[in-house]
């Protein structure tokens, strides 16, 4: 698929250097394009909508905060910790500035784990972009699905 | 000479002469020759050569004003408020600006091209910001990720400022990042001690600037630093301070508590200070401060761990910092000359701070950390 000017764009600032050390693609190589209709079917494919994922995604985080940086079992399921520096991270697409905060979830029934951050949700929502294959903060939409299942 | 030869070259040669033109139009085109900058109603003015953002411009002049991207429009720290038009608001500029600083005339410094004579209002604070060349004296680890740097100052030899403020590190490109961006640091250093900078620096897992200063900075480097900014300051009143921090968040009361005791300021003010960490590995400057609250009757350190495990021999408060300060705010700590919260960490850390302060009696008005954390 052919990438928007504004994808092109952002494309750039998500290689590593830009905005943050490893960048947002990890070792995948395709479009831009084509890993978020690729990530779009997987979410079809499991039966839940991007947004709710977001959703689940926030609430894992706001429950975590509690722990001020400690791991908190949420809802007795969930293991979840939530780290934060000060300090904002700009979305590549420069629309919006997210704390820079990382947030690790672990299921306690089947072992799925992501890290994400406020900019990662940002990501999914607005931008339905789960980031490259190999990205540390990846929400692969087949082990997220899994979590909420 | 033959076709394939040529064919190339006149397509080269074509390109040359377009490349020339476009030049030469953009010399005439965008000379904006000289423009004047007016800040704060007349107060200064500057000439300058125009065509260039306002951030640079100002920068050139020496009024340097916040920037944590290095001026492309995707950290929102640069803004200024201009009082003369100077355009439409771009696409780049609008997810950092509210509608309010919208309607007030807020734009981002980096984006904002000098075209013409222009006024914009700053904070007087910022006059006294300036950008140093500094040499890394120290670089300690005080935790297994906290380095606490110390950085000599050449050039300017000294710098002023208040303690709580901070400076931005200028880091420069290495590895992988092709570009210098800038980090806040609040100074652990205190303002009596001019002529050097310290700070502590957490590393943020995959972070530019903290994995620079974690595994590239070494004693002897020379790095640039730019400061001072920010408003979190002790305020002079006689109310008791209450103030919490965790991890890095220790720099700016380092700063406080040192600088108050050197001057003896504000004798009035009670200090009640929590510190939060997970376990013993993550504390640190126990035996300094505990030394400086037996020394100094009006500093009380309250330092807590949140999972000691019983090899640590821990004997001092146990639990989240939030609940060790709900026990000390309810009844410990007396009230009679009103209390006052500083709060120094992670925006959550300071989000659940302020709910056990406010529905303890702490209005929230009388409540202080940094806005932009
Ligand atoms: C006023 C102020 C004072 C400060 N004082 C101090 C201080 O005294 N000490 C201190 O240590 N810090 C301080 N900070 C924080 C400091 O400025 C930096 O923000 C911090 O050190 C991190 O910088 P970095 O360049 O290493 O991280 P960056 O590279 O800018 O950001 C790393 C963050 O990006 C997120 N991230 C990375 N990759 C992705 C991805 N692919 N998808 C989604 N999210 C991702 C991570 O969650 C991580 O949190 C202060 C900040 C402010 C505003
Ligand atoms: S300097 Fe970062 S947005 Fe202007
Ligand atoms: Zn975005």
């Amino acid at each position: 698929m052919k990438n928007t000017t504004a994808e092109i764009a952002a494309y750039e600032r998500m290689k590593p250097g830009a905005i943050t050390a490893q960048g947002f693609l990890g070792d995948d190589e395709r479009a831009l394009a084509d890993i978020i209709e690729a990530d779009l079917e997987a979410w079809r494919r499991a039966g839940v909508d991007p947004d709710d994922a977001a959703t689940f995604l926030e609430r894992l985080e706001s429950l975590g905060q509690k722990g001020l940086g400690e791991p908190t079992v949420v809802d007795g399921r969930w293991t979840v910790t939530v780290g934060d520096a000060r300090g904002r991270l700009p979305c590549p697409f420069h629309d919006g500035a997210f704390h820079k905060n990382s947030i690790e979830a672990v299921d306690g029934t089947n072992g799925a784990r992501v890290v994400y951050s406020d900019l990662s949700i940002h990501l999914l929502r607005r931008h339905r972009f789960c980031q490259g294959l190999g990205s540390p903060f990846r929400l692969d939409p087949e082990v997220v699905a899994s979590m909420m299942r | 000479m033959n076709q394939i030869i040529l064919g190339p070259l006149v397509v080269a040669g074509a390109a040359a002469a377009l490349a020339l033109v476009i030049a030469l139009v953009d010399r005439v085109v965008n000379d904006y020759g000289e423009v004047t900058i007016d800040v704060n109603h007349g107060k200064r003015l500057y000439k300058v050569r125009g065509g260039s953002p306002l951030l640079g411009t100002l920068a050139s002049q020496g009024v340097f004003v916040p920037s944590a991207c290095g001026g492309r429009g995707s950290c929102g720290a640069c803004k200024v408020r201009v009082l003369s038009d100077v355009g439409p608001v771009l696409p780049t500029e609008t997810p950092y600006l509210s509608p309010q600083e919208l309607a007030n005339g807020v734009r981002l410094s980096c984006q904002v091209k000098l075209k013409k004579d222009i006024a914009v209002e700053l904070p007087d604070e910022l006059f006294s910001v300036k950008k140093f060349k500094a040499t890394v004296e120290r670089l300690d680890d005080v935790t297994y990720d906290i380095k606490d740097a110390v950085f000599r100052l050449d050039e300017p030899r000294e710098i002023s400022f208040t303690s709580g403020q901070y400076v931005q590190l200028v880091v420069p490109p290495y590895g992988t990042i092709k570009e210098s961006v800038q980090r806040a640091y609040s100074m652990a250093s205190r303002p009596g001690d001019s002529g050097r900078v310290e700070l502590l620096i957490r590393l943020v897992p995959g972070g530019i600037a903290t994995t620079y200063v974690h595994t590239a900075l070494k004693v002897g480097d020379r790095v640039e630093l730019v400061g001072p900014f920010g408003d979190f300051r002790v305020r002079d009143t006689s109310a008791a301070m209450v103030c919490v921090a965790g991890g890095s968040g220790m720099a700016p009361f380092k700063s406080m508590f040192y600088d108050m005791r050197e001057r003896d300021a504000f004798p009035d003010k009670d200090i009640w200070y929590f510190f939060g960490a997970r376990s013993s590995r993550d504390m640190f400057y126990l035996d300094e401060l505990r030394r400086l609250e037996a020394e100094w009757p009006r500093f009380h350190f309250v330092p807590a761990l949140s999972e000691p495990s019983p090899e640590e021999g821990w004997n001092g408060e146990t639990g989240l910092i939030t609940d060790v300060l709900e026990r000390y705010v309810k009844d410990r700590i007396p009230r009679d000359k009103g209390l006052e919260g500083y709060l120094c960490g992670s925006p959550g850390m300071i989000n659940a701070c302020i709910a056990v302060m406010t529905r303890n009696g702490i209005a929230e008005g009388d409540i202080f950390y940094d806005k932009f954390a």
